[in-house]
């Protein structure tokens, strides 16, 4: 069955969403995610930030590069982990073939599982935001609404990579599941969260200008110096968009067939 | 109701199905039997649309699958005895979800009017993931009986539950079938149960239908006295 043969229903779609409050609302652990990291990523990066500052060093080594850098971070981390862990879960409860005989629909699940993480990527980035007004005193609106379509695109990258992974698991087992963040921290390096790209080795610099990352986060980086939106930066980032969209769709609609076709469901019942 | 033909299915070097042909009509309750390892459970999940066939044809309900498989899913209900409940959720939670992924109107009343059938609507608030697994057993039968389908897939339904507790999930599922007339393809090695609920088995080795017909003419068929006796001829040919 292709991904996308079928209309929406929302009344699966609801039934998703509601699937998932249940297990956030009792899941302990899943507060860390959006509440615990987020904070200790705040932590950890604003007081080097804060450090370098106080030392006088760079200005784009100071204060509001980290904490906005690691917003940025976690737009792409909730992105990912919330769309990633949402169809984990089916997996680690053996509940995929209940929803795979069900009248529920690939696309009506994928929809499902995004928006339940768009909640709670608001909130991790919520977090971050509070976190970095309480303990550092730095507005992260400041910056202002360029960084809305950053944002943006910073979360259909997050959403690419959870598309890859979720078609890693299906296809190699949820031993594939650590990918879920070896990926992400793969892209965060190459993208230059926290720098820009020509701090990155020779060799790696080509590849990292292959990603929308990349290009959303050196406009970030030019918002900051107060210079106006790079739309070049956006359209390149968009440009690669175009690409890695239909890329992990088409991987994760081919590991679909692959998991149907071998039987592979039978590893969750 | 349910019409397959010539299903093919091979793992690596195991034909796991054979060219395996299967109806079952409007009403109709068929068992599907074999020893482990005969190719029921490949089978039934073709039938489902969870496994892809690599040759033959399935229509189920007017739909043919993979394409029609949302739609026809609407009608059909599943169950297995050997799925866990979803963690996390109380049971009532897990039966709303359910009830709307199979398009229920009133989804809380419907699951409680589940509960009720089966005879655990105490279980309503307890948690799915901490239930004994005769009341998993049921309450999966809910799931997969609440939205009164057409045509149900049980798989090993009654394998965990105490003869009591057997009898009562027996006696739920025949007032849903006969108030709906529903159709019933079910697995099972409990003989006795199979030849108390069903007028038609179907037989299952080594991924080839070897017998078709009513009990009483299978077991004839293979000059045997009973079901029992056929089932253990055939795996022991099958161990061989």
């Amino acid at each position: 069955m292709r991904l996308l043969d079928a209309g929406i229903n929302k009344q699966h779609i609801r039934a998703v969403i509601r699937r998932h409050y249940y297990v956030q609302k009792r899941g302990w652990h899943r507060w860390f995610d959006v509440l615990v990291w987020p904070t200790v990523d705040t932590v950890i990066w604003g007081s080097i930030g804060q450090f370098v500052t106080q030392q006088g060093g760079p200005v784009r080594s100071g204060l509001p590069y980290m904490l906005t850098g690691i917003l940025m971070m976690h737009v792409l981390y909730q992105a990912n982990i919330s769309v990633s862990t949402g169809f984990m879960e089916e997996t680690w409860s053996r509940n995929l073939l209940n929803v795979m005989v069900s009248p529920v629909t690939e696309l009506d699940y994928m929809i499902g599982i995004v928006i339940f993480g768009l909640g709670k990527l608001a909130l991790g980035l919520s977090t971050v935001a509070i976190a970095a007004a309480a303990l550092y005193s730095f507005n992260i609106l400041s910056v202002g609404w360029a960084i809305v379509p950053i944002i943006g695109i910073l979360m259909l990258v997050g959403w690419c990579i959870a598309l890859f992974v979720m078609g890693f698991v299906l296809r190699f087992g949820n031993g594939a599941e650590i990918l879920a963040w070896g990926v992400l921290f793969v892209v965060v390096a190459l993208s230059g969260v926290f720098y820009p790209v020509t701090a990155l080795p020779a060799a790696m610099q080509p590849v990292s200008q292959l990603l929308p990352s990349t290009h959303a986060l050196i406009a970030a980086r030019t918002v900051l110096d107060g210079d106006p939106l790079p739309w070049s930066e956006l359209a390149k980032a968009g440009v690669a968009l175009a690409a890695l969209i239909p890329l992990s769709l088409a991987y994760l609609n081919r590991t679909l067939r692959t998991f149907r076709h071998r039987g592979y469901v039978t590893r969750y019942s | 109701m349910l019409v397959a033909r010539g299903l093919r299915k091979r793992f690596r070097k195991t034909q796991a199905v054979d060219g395996v042909d299967i109806t079952v009509e409007v009403g109709e309750r068929v068992a599907l039997l074999g020893a482990n390892g005969a190719g029921k459970t490949t089978t039934l999940l073709m039938l489902l649309g969870a496994i892809t066939p690599d040759e033959g044809t399935i229509d189920l309900l007017g739909y043919r699958l993979p394409h029609g498989r949302s739609k026809a899913m609407r009608s059909v209900g599943f169950s297995a005895g050997y799925l866990p409940l979803p963690d996390r959720l109380r049971v009532i939670e897990v039966l709303r979800v359910f009830a709307d992924f199979y398009g229920v109107a009133d989804a809380e009343r419907t699951a409680r009017a589940g509960l009720e059938r089966f005879g655990i609507s105490h279980l309503a608030n307890d948690m799915a993931s901490e239930l004994s697994s005769g009341q998993r057993t049921l309450v999966a039968l809910v799931k997969g009986t609440m939205h009164s389908p057409q045509f149900l897939v049980l798989d090993e339904p009654t394998a965990s539950l105490d003869p009591d507790v057997a009898a009562r999930a027996r006696r739920g599922l025949e007032d849903l079938m006969s108030a709906d007339n529903t159709s019933l393809l079910v697995t099972s090695h409990n003989m006795t149960e199979v030849e108390r609920i069903c007028e038609r088995v179907i037989f299952i080795s080594r991924g080839t239908v070897v017998a078709d017909g009513r009990p009483a003419d299978v077991a004839t068929q293979f000059g045997r006295d009973s079901l029992e006796a056929v089932f253990l001829q055939l795996a022991s040919e099958e161990d061989r």
